[in-house]
């Protein structure tokens, strides 16, 4: 081995990550002229927490939640109803306390529902969270008096003087930007020194065999606990602050819809769930996708074919003359289509991989060392009859 | 160490798996379990280490009743456990899959690097420190057999309930793993082994322990209940049994 | 709380007679039954490949909109009867062939054993197909929601104390719309078909010897790979035909399927996942609950908003206490 290889292999990761970092704390600049990148950009951020830490309860933990988009509402609806000055429960209080209130509704709740699902697997498991979550949109749209209902709920936003000051250099956006995007750090550093706390380990073990893990000693209820409270909160704390953020100011229940939820994970899944990085990568570039292919026009062939069409096809009953022509649903047809051959042909996603290779350039080497070590004297007798042996063993 | 089951009793709807089994271990002893298929020596060892609540019955472990709480107390009391049908966690590796229960028993009373250091010695005795960083699901039935023996010594518990560990291992393997039952007994451990190996479980036991339809029908040295004519029928008793001493199929 | 639902009773309290209460039970049951129809496909997915299909209110929401296609393009050339069964057959054939293809394209690599993870892969793959049948649909159809117009009439009669017309049925004082009784006796019938079916045919046999022991149907040769097949496309068909014949009662947009998906949840879970008396029993129960409990709501503007979450509150308490439900047997 080289030495340069060596290098190489050691500081990419730091370059990289320090390469991103940097573009993403110059891209308002980078985009000053065009406010709508920017605010493009903060949604991005929102998804990318939201994706990255859905990641670390399905991915990590192996608690595959559908009720993500709902503690984000309800995080957002708690800190919006105690911080109005008037109406049910209202106290007036400012964000900065507001925020931090329904942050902790988020966990408390996640607590319960955590301490609810702990007999639940799998399937058992999605399909109460996807109860939860349907009954509390519901139930927000219904109590009009405490949420303002269907139309939704204005929240009193913040205004940070010192991000103020950059919209004159930066974009409009700016604040909104530079806020989403402390909160991303910010979550990204608290998961990940939870996954390389003793706890990372814990979750992994759990997802992988509830019963195994108990049998080693791993407390398995406070596992499981712990990734579904720390989960929620941070999903709380992106939905809180996302919608307090000047240029928002308002939550509507049908945010915390499964539509929402089903992009939430498909931004995941497409990057990558057993990698909180790669699935915050996912989502930011999934976002931007998606927003950048509403702008691209249909191909000249295919409207003119359409419009010729249109009069058979609307005697047909298709909606191609209302909304259809124009209409952005094509795009998440593509994206539906990239999820299921995700799914189906890179179970790790398409982000995670690289950056797995990227990483764990020490471990590639040590297994390949390993393997040469395979053909070694001291080792040739039991790793012959360990290839003997038929494959099918060890699988289920 | 001291296990005490109590008139042990589990049943499952209208069938009694386990019905009223009484025995005690004390000390550093070999104790091997037998009986035919489904005479109820796993549903024994779910309810010894927690996975299972007995009907009724007690279950003492050191002075203190073990029956009714979780698997992770248990464990954490010092009673650990391999599984018939290997349960390696498959999507960490193999160092990670050792770390467990190191970091679940010592949390952070002992350092990372320290618990590494542990792991590899324990890798190095199995003869696979060269595939720490293998993700498990790479392994080879047998090799995932080793690490879950590996992570059992990792927890280094006082009572080690080995279930079928020759099963579906290569004969050659065996070795180490009878290598590895004798570390662990000049450690000063006591071992509950499961096996349907009887050449095996014959000369390492010094204690026998048989099960038939869920009842112990015998207790005591390997050659004394090799003469008891109710172990004899009940393995040889019937005529068309032919594979029971086959490893079972999970 | 308790002010306002004061405030509410006595002004409804006219209202709650026994008719009243009956028409809601007769309404209940008929949309039960409509819901039995969907949960047993769901039901018969379950059983036999082992997964709950995520997008099993897509292919009801692709009946709906099936029909909605067919009668706009036949119903001026067609006699009215005979485009109201086209429409079903045509709904009932797209749904069974979208599943099918699904089936052998995504599922039987997992059946096949080739997935790592099959919980989870099964969770995802038909959660992806829901995601995109919507936005295909949404693409094809416009966000505005289609209402298909009523393809059966109700003989004319008056037996005195049953009269009916065209649009409705009159028993005693209580009246019911043609719509959902029409749907609700279609449903009646497919589902005592689909029974016929798996009980007295050799393929609905082999079917549920399928769900009991691969292997030992496997050995008696039938191939349970294309059991997978046709139970997840007559899976499909029956969503798809409890979504043609209620594409006349209710107006079509591309997520009705999210909320219909959701009920056959509280369903199955409900009468015991892989239970087929169970999914009949529960489809039911949900109706006739979901009908009493909005019409007996005390607040009538809150109750229309809470309709849903009735069933959604009664399956959570199914999985929190017993989640092996009515007729299940074992998680």
């Amino acid at each position: 081995m080289n030495t340069m290889r060596a290098y190489y292999d050691r500081y990419l990761p730091w370059a990289l990550g320090i390469a991103f970092l940097f573009g993403l704390l110059v891209f308002p600049f980078y985009q000053r002229e065009s406010p709508y990148w920017v605010y493009v950009g903060a949604n991005a951020l929102f998804y990318a927490i939201l994706a990255s830490s859905w990641a670390l309860l399905a991915g990590y933990n192996g608690q595959f939640s559908f009720a993500h988009m709902a503690f984000m509402g309800l995080a957002t609806y708690a800190s919006g109803i105690v911080g109005r000055e008037a109406g049910i429960w209202a106290l007036n209080w400012s964000p900065a306390l507001s925020i931090p209130f329904g942050v902790l509704v988020a966990g408390v709740v996640g607590l319960l529902i955590g301490y609810l699902c702990l007999r639940l697997r799998s399937t058992y498991l999605a399909l109460f969270t996807i109860a939860f979550a349907e009954i509390l949109r519901l139930v927000f749209k219904a109590e009009v008096d405490l949420t303002g209902g269907p139309n939704g709920l204005y929240l009193k936003t913040f205004n940070l003087p010192f991000l103020e000051g950059l919209t004159r250099y930066a974009s409009t956006y700016a604040p909104m930007y530079y806020t989403m995007l402390a909160v991303f750090l910010f979550s990204l550093v608290v998961m990940y020194a939870l996954v390389n706390s003793r706890y990372g380990i814990f979750f992994r073990a759990v997802r992988e065999d509830e019963e195994a893990a108990a049998a080693l000693g791993v407390h398995v209820v406070r596992v499981r606990i712990l990734a579904f409270v720390v989960s929620s909160m941070i999903a709380g704390l992106a939905g809180a602050v996302f919608h307090h953020s000047p240029g928002i100011g308002i939550v509507v229940p049908d945010e915390m819809q499964i539509g929402r939820m089903s992009l939430v994970i498909a931004m995941a899944v497409i990057g990558g769930s057993n990698n909180l990085m790669a699935a915050a990568i996912g989502a930011l570039f999934l976002h931007f996708a998606l927003e950048w292919l509403q702008e691209i026009p249909m191909p000249d062939a295919l409207m003119s074919w359409l419009q010729a069409h249109q009069a058979t096809l609307e005697a047909w009953g298709f909606g191609l003359g209302e909304a259809g022509l124009k209409t952005n649903a094509w795009r998440m047809v593509a994206f539906g289509i990239l999820l299921m051959v995700t799914l189906r042909f890179w179970r790790n996603g398409l982000v995670s991989p690289i950056l797995e290779r990227i990483m764990q350039a020490r471990a590639k080497e040590e297994v390949a060392r390993g393997r040469a070590a395979k053909a070694g004297k001291d080792l040739a007798d039991v790793d012959k009859l360990v290839v003997d042996e038929s494959p099918n063993e060890g699988g289920q | 160490m001291r296990l005490e089951l109590k008139k042990v009793v589990k049943q499952f709807g209208g069938l009694t798996a386990v019905n009223g089994v009484s025995f005690t271990i004390e000390g550093s002893q070999l104790v091997g379990l037998i009986g035919p298929n489904g005479a109820g020596k796993s549903t024994l060892t779910n309810l010894i280490s927690g996975i299972l609540k007995p009907t009724s019955g007690e279950i003492w472990f050191n002075g203190e009743r073990i029956d009714g709480k979780p698997p992770y107390v248990i464990a954490a009391r010092g009673i650990g456990r391999t599984f018939q049908v290997t349960r390696a966690f498959r999507r960490m590796t193999v160092l990670e899959n050792l770390l467990t229960p190191g970091l679940a028993k010592f949390g952070n009373r002992k350092s990372r690097a320290q618990l590494e250091e542990e792991a590899m010695e324990i890798l190095r005795f199995l003869t696979m420190d060269h595939l720490r960083w293998e993700y498990a699901s790479n392994l080879s039935g047998g090799q995932q057999k080793l690490l879950e023996l590996g992570r059992l010594l990792m927890m280094d518990p006082d009572l080690i309930i080995l279930d079928e560990p020759f099963a579906g291992v290569h004969p050659k393997l065996q070795r180490t793993i009878y290598d590895y039952i004798k570390r662990v007994k000049a450690r000063g451990k006591a071992i509950i082994l499961i096996s349907h190996d009887m050449e095996s479980i014959f000369t390492l036991s010094e204690r026998l322990l048989v099960l038939n339809f869920g009842t112990l029908i015998a207790d005591g040295p390997p050659e004394e209940v090799k003469e008891n004519p109710e172990v004899i029928e009940a393995y040889l008793g019937k005529d068309e049994e032919e594979d029971q001493f086959l490893p079972t199929a999970a | 709380m308790v002010a306002t639902l004061l405030h509410f009773v006595p002004a409804q309290m006219w209202l709650i007679t026994p008719e009243f209460i009956l028409r809601l039970l007769a309404e209940g049951l008929l949309i039960g039954l409509i819901y039995s129809l969907m949960a047993l496909g769901l039901t018969l997915i379950f059983s036999v490949l082992g997964i709950v299909s995520f997008s099993h209110g897509e292919f009801y929401m692709i009946g709906g909109y099936v029909v909605y296609l067919f009668l706009q393009k036949f119903q001026n050339s067609l006699p009215r009867a005979l485009t109201g069964i086209g429409a079903l057959l045509a709904a009932m054939l797209v749904t069974f062939a979208i599943g099918v293809v699904f089936e052998r394209l995504f599922l039987q690599p997992m059946a096949r054993g080739e997935v790592d993870r099959p919980n989870e892969y099964a969770i995802l793959t038909t959660f992806g197909l829901a995601f995109f049948l919507q936005y295909l649909m949404l693409g094809l159809m416009g966000p505005f929601p289609k209402k298909a117009r009523r393809f059966f009439d109700l003989p004319v009669f008056d037996a005195g104390l049953i009269q009916a017309t065209k649009a409705s049925l009159k028993i005693g004082n209580i009246t019911l719309g043609a719509g959902r009784l029409i749907a609700g006796l279609i449903a009646l019938l497919a589902l005592l078909a689909m029974l016929y079916f798996m009980f007295k045919t050799w393929t609905g046999r082999a079917l549920q010897a399928t769900s009991q022991d691969r292997q030992a149907a496997a050995v008696v040769g039938i191939n349970p790979m294309n059991m997978n097949t046709l139970a997840f496309g007559l899976g499909a068909m029956l969503a798809g035909l409890a979504g043609a014949v209620l594409v006349s009662v209710y107006s079509w947009v591309p997520w009705v399927g999210v909320i219909a998906s959701s009920k056959s949840f509280v369903i199955i879970v409900l009468g015991g996942m892989g239970s087929i008396p169970g999914s009949l029993l529960g489809g039911l129960i949900i109706g006739v609950v979901e009908s009493l409990g909005t019409g007996l709501f005390p607040d009538p503007v809150r109750a229309q908003a809470y309709r849903d979450v009735f069933g959604l509150v009664i399956f959570a308490l199914v999985l929190l206490v017993k989640p092996t439900g009515l007729f299940g047997r074992k998680l």
